[in-house]
């Protein structure tokens, strides 16, 4: 009795084990049979860019003959599901990969160097598409910005710097000048002008500015000579007395100059309703705040971001890459999809119309910046971001960005001026420094 | 049929057979399940926490060391403590479920209202609960916040203060089980045999020693239960804080174990660390939990 239990229990598990593999075998089966071209497309975003995508890719399996299986998820979910899926050996052939990934993916086989594909294809231009785009996803096996391709960008997000035209002209100042950077002392000149008491009931309604140190730190940063790295990205570089300024510069706005709103209303949030409501006179721009600041009841335009001791501006530009998976079946077809994705007029033209990009390609994003009519006037500002002035953010240049992160975790208290800026550096250099050590190490680079 | 009537023995266990196979294909289904989708991920697991892995290239053994690293990580030792410090919510949590439970156990009009009131924070979708209480928490315009104004006091930036972060972090947690453990408390009530009451009210026993000496060691069961299944979900707590603090919270402040193993898996390429990290989680809980297993077993003789 026992040994017919044994045999039947083994007969059911090997019935059951076979119908599960038959299961996964149909599935595979089925896309190579027919013939039909399959190739899965994984990316996150909002219902703009799934509206434009699906446009461009009904285009594209129609010109090619090819199916192309759309997975959309949550920005939350993205990395989660694509890591899933890459340990589970289900890599959709095309998906995005952000700059700060491509490292780690390059290292490991993951994303297929097109560098051929893309410089013979004669479906893309090359020199059309934003060089910060496509250097963002060179890769030499040292360096990010150099070297093979392995990503298109899907976009270039330059952050720029903006003003309430109708704040400084109520209060009868200049305008900032469009090409001429404010030095830190004018523009906190600038700022505290603004900052006042407009109804007169004894509190501030109106600010200067109101900056997330996350999000903002960066240009004043770059603007006074300092940086996160060193030019070979092995040494954490946050320990200069340039760098304490900048730091100390952006935590005194609030703590000395008072010029932005108090410390418990200062979170990014606040002051972006803030400046939505008009009460706050220098706020940032993304390109993907256009659509939303397109219904701000007051003008308001884009400038450089102030410069510290260096006396050039800069800015930080964000940036999303497609790439090609290493063990798709369909090398050709997936790199023609990538660039259908990055390079199509009209999904290109969906996305600005959206108000959630600036154009892709060059030619275009010279005629949309032509047009002053809409706001901002200056959409100059954030092609010049691009082509000559922006730079990657610091983290994501790197085989993960765990040391970057590291220098936001604890810096609080030197935006509430309970710690002093070079102190907090010299604390946090070290921990940054380990940090970036064991990601070199791990990536085989440096020391 | 003919040889059902030659055989009848063989007959009967052929049939017994083909009952037993089709049973044991059906119990191979969920132990199958079990084995692949449990058992292997669990083993795998604890192969993981001994390599260095970023989750994209094959693991590459390296012994014990990621086990050094833990105990040298400043970062893990204060998730760790933020997640001890949050389950302090669990008793506070208990205690308004019951004397909520006792509420809605009396005769009184309305009490399905207030139950389904109390319960549905527990069906509602954690995502969406996280979001809208990120938004009641707000330090300017926030509901509680403006509730507070009301009464003169001049609230927090709950979500961005080191000091009150992780209690908002538990108070949205007691709100959201509080239904659940109310409607379990419910149940342990009305079990509660009407004669042991009657009995104590003829010897003079006045409501306060009726709860002592009746209530209480009527629902210890469901208070048993309750502190270990509130333990092992509240030592896994993520997702609120995922959704509320994005970045941990400030200082590290709100970012819990499962946070930070998340954080080191799936952002930072440190695979292999994180499976060792979900393996110390994983033996605290247990260990936890048969410690609690033995009280229980102790204070039970106790009572008897």
């Amino acid at each position: 009795m026992t040994k017919s239990r044994l045999t039947a229990a083994t007969v059911a598990m090997v019935a059951t084990a076979g119908l599960l593999l038959t299961g996964c075998a149909g599935g595979a089966a089925g896309a190579g049979d027919s013939g039909e071209k399959k190739l899965t497309f994984m990316f996150r975003g909002g219902p703009d860019e799934q509206k434009a995508y699906e446009k461009a890719v009904g285009e594209f399996e129609e010109a090619n003959g090819v199916d192309v299986n759309i997975i959309v998820t949550t920005a939350d979910q993205y990395p989660t599901k694509l890591k899933a899926a890459i340990a589970g050996r289900q890599i959709p052939d095309v998906f995005y990969i952000g700059p700060g990934d491509l490292q780690a993916y390059v290292k490991n086989g993951i994303v297929k160097d097109i560098t051929e594909y893309v410089e013979g294809s004669d479906t893309i231009d090359l020199d059309n598409i934003w060089d910060h785009g496509v250097d963002s996803y060179r890769f030499d096996g040292e360096l990010i910005g150099q070297g093979a391709i392995y990503a298109l960008p899907k976009d270039v997000g330059p952050f720029s710097f903006g003003y309430n035209k109708t704040m400084f002209e109520a209060a009868g100042i200049p305008l900032p000048d469009v090409d001429e950077p404010y030095t830190l002392e004018e523009f906190v000149d600038v700022a505290k002008q603004l900052t006042k008491d407009t109804n007169g009931d004894g509190t501030l309604d109106q600010w200067g500015t109101g900056l997330n140190v996350q999000w903002n730190l960066q240009p004043f940063v770059w603007g006074n000579g300092a940086d996160w790295l060193n030019e070979d990205r092995t040494k954490v570089t946050v320990d200069t007395p340039e760098f304490a300024e900048a730091l100390q510069w952006f935590a005194d706005l609030q703590n000395v100059h008072g010029v932005t709103p108090s410390v418990g209303e200062a979170q990014t949030l606040d002051t972006y309703q803030r400046w939505m409501k008009g009460e706050i006179g220098f706020f940032p721009v993304a390109p993907w705040d256009l659509s939303t600041y397109e219904k701000l009841d007051f003008e308001w335009d884009t400038i450089p971001y102030p410069a510290g001791v260096s006396g050039e501006t800069s800015a930080w530009i964000g940036t999303l890459g497609i790439a090609v998976s290493n063990s798709t079946k369909h090398p050709d077809e997936a790199v023609k999809l990538v660039e259908y994705l990055t390079a199509n007029e009209e999904a290109q033209q969906t996305l600005v119309d959206a108000g959630i990009q600036i154009p892709n390609l060059k030619d275009m994003a010279e005629t949309w910046a032509a047009d002053t009519s809409t706001m901002p006037a200056n959409k100059q500002e954030f092609l010049q971001i691009v082509t000559d002035y922006g730079r990657g953010l610091p983290g994501g240049n790197t085989y993960n960005g765990e040391w970057y992160d590291e220098f936001f975790t604890n810096i609080q208290p030197v935006i509430d001026g309970k710690m002093t800026a070079a102190d907090y550096l010299a604390e946090v250099q070290p921990k940054m420094q380990a940090f970036l050590d064991s990601a070199n190490q791990q990536a085989g680079i440096g020391g | 049929m003919t040889t059902t009537t030659r055989r009848p023995t063989l007959q009967r266990s052929t049939l017994h057979r083909t009952e037993h196979r089709a049973a044991l294909a059906f119990v191979a289904i969920p132990v199958l399940g079990f084995l692949i989708f449990t058992l292997y991920p669990l083993l795998y697991s604890v192969y993981a926490s001994f390599t260095s892995w970023n989750g994209l290239s094959a693991p590459i053994f390296v012994g014990i060391d990621n086990y050094i690293a833990m105990a040298n990580d400043p970062y893990f030792l204060q998730s760790m403590w933020n997640t001890l410090f949050m389950m302090l919510g669990i008793p506070i949590g208990l205690v308004i479920s019951l004397v909520l439970a006792l509420a809605l156990n009396r005769k009184m009009r309305a009490t399905t209202f207030f139950r389904t009131v109390y319960y549905l924070p527990v069906i509602s979708s954690i995502a969406a609960v996280a979001i809208l209480w990120q938004w009641a928490y707000n330090g300017d315009f926030g509901l509680i916040n403006q509730t507070l104004a009301f009464v003169g006091i001049d609230g927090p930036n709950w979500l961005q203060n080191t000091a009150t972060v992780k209690p908002a972090l538990m108070i949205m947690a007691i709100w959201k089980g509080l239904g659940y453990s109310m409607l379990l408390y419910l149940a342990a009530l009305q079990s509660v045999p009407r004669h042991l009451y009657e009995a104590a009210a003829l010897d003079g026993a006045g409501t306060i020693q009726q709860f002592r000496n009746i209530t209480l060691p009527m629902v210890r069961p469901v208070t048993f239960f309750l502190v270990v299944t509130s333990v092992i979900g509240g030592s896994q707590i993520f997702v609120e804080v995922n959704i509320m603090t994005p970045t941990g919270g400030p200082e590290f402040s709100s970012a819990t174990i499962v946070w930070y193993i998340w954080q080191k898996a799936f952002d930072n390429l440190q695979m292999g660390y994180a499976s060792s990290m979900s393996i110390v989680l994983g033996l605290l809980v247990f260990l936890i939990t048969f410690i609690q297993f033995r009280l229980n077993r102790r204070n039970q003789f106790s009572i008897e």
